[in-house]
């Protein structure tokens, strides 16, 4: 989760799945995005269509296994906007809330995941979402949090992560931050891409909870993962690659603490 | 009370008369637009269900519809014993099943009566669909001068 629309939580959470197969944890991805689901592409699973089995439906699996469950699923184009059916559209704000939380609430229990150590949940914008998943899941484990270092994304990233340990109550894992420094392909040159008064790491601190690193503006990154195959495992030498196993890591270190 | 009849469901609520046996007296109860959603929006069956629970039934059944991909959308599932709940269900089953018409006026109307009675439900038919492909939901003389050069009415 973020608050902050585009800072790169679909993004962070398809490479998440990826570092945390690489470590042995079998990882699952729930997209709770129901207006603009992404992570049937992101995962490279988009051409998936939805069947049941034994009264569950059957989760799509990626390139290295990953079980994904996405409302692009159930969308029959690209371009076909999620539309509720309804007596009349106009009248429809007083439940369409109500249908999007029964399906998630489906999206989640209906599916076949198979044995999983972790599921990942993509959130779409909007700090009330997490609140609204939070209600759904009293168990939730824990959120990731991410941000670019744009002052205007941390300024909402910093009340969303307050909502979660404070009005929520639930654990922050910590924060990625994302597409803050760019490095350049030809040379390996760094430069950062925003610059403010605080840092994300600084941001982190302030709340007292752990950075969990930096996944660099990586040019190829979006259209390899629509492949569906292990980023970390096709480019090992690319910063982004060291940078999204660092995440990896850190995030199943604080798993293994929490269930200790 | 004795049931009497169901009118609707339109635009999302419905009616449902019910009458004296003795005296013939009538009461209508109708049915609130956004609570009757709401209900629906929950996955609630008037009536209990009576097929068993598909998988993601909620999120199938009510993608609006030309959108779901597959599997099939889950059949509905209602239905039970009780008189009450039979007779809202097939009204709504009715209205689920049957596509939304254009309303006709007046004037268009007897444009179609002067033709001849042979070919009434055709034209009117064609009418029909041409004014849904246009997004209108009353046929007034207006669409039928659109549709005249088409159909030479
Ligand atoms: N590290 C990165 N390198 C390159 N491109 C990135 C990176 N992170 C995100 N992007 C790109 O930025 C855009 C926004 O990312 P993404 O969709 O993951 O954000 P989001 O926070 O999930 O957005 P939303 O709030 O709409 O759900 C996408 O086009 C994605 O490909
Ligand atoms: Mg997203």
């Amino acid at each position: 989760m973020s608050g902050k629309g585009g800072v790169g939580k679909s993004t962070v959470t398809a490479c998440l799945a990826d570092g945390l197969t690489r470590l042995g944890v079998s990882t699952g991805v729930l997209d709770a995005d129901l207006n603009g689901p992404c992570m049937a592409r992101m995962m490279g699973v988009k051409d998936h269509k939805p069947s049941s089995q034994n009264g569950a439906m059957i989760a799509a699996r990626n390139a290295y296994g990953v079980p994904v469950m996405s409302m692009d699923m159930f969308l029959p184009e690209d371009e076909t906007p999620l539309v509720w059916e309804a007596p009349s559209q106009q009248g429809a704000y007083t439940w369409r809330s109500m249908v999007e939380m029964s399906a998630l609430r489906e999206l989640l229990s209906d599916t076949d995941w198979g044995d999983l150590d972790v599921l990942l949940i993509d959130l779409p914008p909007g700090a009330e979402r997490f609140q609204n998943l939070a209600d759904l899941l009293p168990d939730l484990t824990g959120a990731v949090v991410v941000s670019t270092a744009s002052q205007t994304a941390m300024t909402v990233v910093s009340r969303s992560i307050s909502m979660a340990l404070n009005i929520a109550e639930v654990e922050v894992v910590g924060l990625v931050e994302n597409m803050s420094t760019m490095v350049c392909p030809e040379c390996g040159y760094k430069d950062r891409v925003f610059i403010g008064v605080e840092t994300v790491e600084e941001l982190a601190r302030r709340h007292g909870v752990p950075y969990l690193g930096a996944i660099p503006f990586n040019v190829g990154l979006a259209d390899f993962l629509e492949t569906g195959r292990s980023y970390i495992e096709m480019h090992a030498e690319h910063p982004a690659a060291h940078a999204i196993l660092e995440v990896a890591q850190r995030v199943h270190f604080w798993l293994k603490n929490q269930s200790k | 009370m004795a049931l009497k009849s169901t009118h609707g469901p339109f635009d999302g609520s419905m009616s449902i008369v019910y009458e004296c046996p003795t005296c013939s007296m009538q009461t209508a109860m109708l049915t609130n637009r956004a609570e009757t959603q709401m209900v629906r929006s929950l996955g609630v069956k008037i009536g209990g269900r009576t097929a068993p629970e598909e998988p993601m039934e909620t999120l199938r059944s009510n993608l609006a519809s030309g959108q779901e991909v597959s599997p099939e959308r889950p059949a509905p599932s209602t239905g039970g014993k009780c008189p009450f709940t039979g007779m809202v269900n097939d009204a709504i089953g009715a209205a689920e099943s049957e596509p939304e018409k254009p309303v006709w006026t007046e004037g268009a109307l007897a444009r179609i009566e002067a033709i001849p009675g042979y070919i009434q439900p055709m034209v009117k038919r064609n009418v029909e669909n041409f004014a849904l492909e246009h997004g209108c939901f009353e046929i007034d003389e207006d669409v039928m001068d659109a549709v005249r050069g088409r159909l030479g009415i």
